[in-house]
């Protein structure tokens, strides 16, 4: 049983595998030297609750977001300029540089709120946050990463989603936070955040 | 570990104990707890010409393929204009390209709108391009002569008055668009769930309007989520591919081919699906008295785009034949689609078969895919289009004796 588990999740996981595409990290730190570290910080952990720390997200969230930001699909004025005129490849090759820079939990991170944790936890598996960004959460292909993110962040994330004020590739995460209360998202916000 | 393990195998066992959990959102309904199956990454960068697999393409003999253009992501539905020009769709990336043949025989391709919701249902009316998107139907009049300047389309949002994101509730809101042979548009209202109680009056639909948005007509009803439709050349009979629901295991239900006899008929989404009972849904309805499928289409292929073969190009088994491409499965534990398939019919327009055409996108071994084919096109000469989403490429199929 443990075996045919196993190869389960490996055969998912590889199904998502593009095949290799010159990525160029090296032109992607450059990109961000100019147009992200203001924000997002340098190596991509940004200090700022209301920014996302980028640092070892997944390169295909990160190229997937910015290009919904330069098209104008995802609106939001400060990213849609910061992706101005930049190229698919370019787009790539910032997300291969934050995707391999090692994330880290914020240095302001909160103590643990045992009530919040469990909270939190709970609220997770019965949305099965787990599934998608798997039980580490640490996300995979258009999945976003969720540990060593700013509890704000991920709060302010999840309230767009369940307010209709954000919208994915697809609708899946405005169904999976769909009814959730502020106290719920704020629970489950700190269990993520917690996460290592 | 166990409990994962009776997740995968016993769908119909873990559908109660989640019902309680409430709100289930819609397209999670039956979702068996530890799976992690998820909607694979689409991609909405441009691949270089190197990287576009043609060279994984399989085709019966005499059969060529070539890469018609490419650098078009997400390139998804397609229509041709009087003047050959090929326009195609796209979902997640809200741009409608149009694609234009050189003189030399390469193609220049244009992006004529963009920060589209959704803009799959692609069709042409005389000299005017239809784009249905998930919140708006527009018409792009004399189209082809103004590529390089495209006017401000004319709304037809209101005149359609189709149910709006918000009634989707993000559900199977893109549309797919086809012209029937008396010059009415015929497109799916998807259903607003992965599968729930719905008014069947308003999803789950096949309909058909004017080209100015009047004269509604119901077509089909309890056609879970057509992507795909065409009207048979010969019977003018309404054609059209579904998607089965997910989370109810990995062999059902099959995708399915509808044909559509008369207007108004029944196909039994969400009671029952190919005859078959719905493992939740059934609300007692005996399944006989729903209009069966044409043909099954295998389980979560996501059978898509489908036209009949009018050429002349192929060999003569071909014509009239339909082609459905096959977008690939993300709701099964093993990979199905990532292909084309014929459906062949005899004089009186039943399936006898659905062979494989076009394969090679699907890599069993390595339970990877290279491209996913999401719609077909014939074109005047006979060749054969395939849209691949994955890839931002189109295909063309050729014929030599």
């Amino acid at each position: 049983m443990r075996l045919r588990v196993t190869l389960a999740a490996v055969l998912v996981a590889a199904a998502f595998s593009l095949p290799a595409i010159a990525r160029d990290p090296v032109r992607g730190a450059e990109i961000a030297a100019e147009r992200c570290v203001a924000c997002h910080g340098m190596d991509g952990r940004s200090s700022l609750a209301e920014i996302p720390r980028l640092a070892g997200q997944q390169s295909g969230f990160i190229t997937l977001q910015m290009i919904l930001f330069r098209e104008g699909i995802r609106q939001v004025p400060a990213m849609q300029s910061s992706t101005e005129k930049l190229s698919d490849t370019d787009i790539e090759a910032v997300a291969a540089y934050y995707a391999g820079l090692p994330s880290a939990a914020p240095e302001d991170r909160t103590p643990r709120d045992a009530a919040l944790m469990a909270r939190g936890q709970a609220i997770s598996a019965a949305r099965n946050c787990g599934v998608c960004h798997l039980p580490t959460y640490a996300g995979r292909a258009q999945m976003p990463r969720l540990t060593h993110q700013h509890e704000g962040f991920l709060a302010h994330t999840m309230a767009e989603y369940r307010d209709g004020q954000r919208i994915g590739i697809d609708t899946q995460m405005n169904g999976a936070v769909q009814g959730l209360s502020n106290a719920d998202i704020a629970a489950l916000a700190h269990y993520l955040a917690h996460q290592d | 570990m166990k409990k994962f393990v009776l997740g995968l195998t016993a769908v119909m066992l873990a559908a109660p104990a989640l019902a309680q959990q409430a709100p289930v959102p819609g397209w999670a309904v039956g979702r068996p707890e530890g799976s992690t199956l998820a909607p694979h990454a689409p991609r909405l960068t441009v691949t270089p010409l190197a990287e576009v697999p043609v060279g994984a393409i399989r085709l019966p003999p005499g059969f060529q393929a070539e890469v018609f253009a490419h650098g078009i992501p997400g390139a998804r539905m397609m229509a041709e204009g009087p003047r050959g020009t090929i326009f195609a769709g796209s979902r997640a990336i809200g741009r409608v390209y149009a694609i234009s043949r050189n003189p030399d025989g390469t193609t220049r391709t244009r992006i004529i709108a963009e920060r589209l919701v959704q803009p799959n249902g692609i069709v042409v009316i005389g000299d005017s391009l239809y784009v249905l998107a998930a919140n708006r139907v527009l018409r792009y009049d004399n189209i082809e002569a103004n590529l390089d300047n495209v006017p401000a389309p004319v709304e037809l949002t209101a005149a359609f008055a189709l149910p709006t994101e918000q009634e989707h509730g993000g559900n199977h809101h893109w549309k797919f668009a086809s012209v029937g042979p008396d010059g009415r548009i015929y497109t799916n209202v998807g259903v607003n769930c992965n599968i729930c109680e719905f008014d069947r009056d308003k999803f789950a639909l096949l309909v058909s309007f004017n080209p100015d948005g009047s004269g509604r007509r119901i077509e089909a009803r309890g056609v879970r989520n057509s992507v795909g439709m065409a009207h048979h050349p010969v019977t003018r009979e309404l054609w059209a591919t579904n998607n089965g629901r997910d989370w109810a295991g990995n062999e059902w239900p099959n995708d399915t081919l509808h044909r559509v006899r008369q207007s108004g008929e029944d196909h039994g989404f969400p009671y029952c699906t190919a005859g078959d009972p719905d493992p939740q849904f059934n609300a007692g309805r005996n399944c006989g008295s729903f209009v069966k499928p044409a043909a099954l289409l295998g389980p979560h292929t996501a059978a898509l785009g489908m036209r009949f073969y009018t050429g002349t190009m192929f060999p003569e088994q071909y014509r009239n034949m339909a082609f459905i491409a096959r977008r690939g499965s993300w709701n099964r534990d093993k990979l199905s689609g990532y292909d084309v398939v014929v459906a062949h019919t005899d004089a009186q327009g039943n399936v006898t078969r659905v062979e494989e055409f076009m394969t090679g996108f699907r890599d069993d071994a390595n339970q990877r895919f290279h491209d996913r084919p999401v719609d077909v096109h014939v074109m005047r000469d006979g060749s054969l289009l395939v849209a691949g989403e994955q890839m931002g490429a189109i295909y063309r199929i050729t014929y030599r004796r």
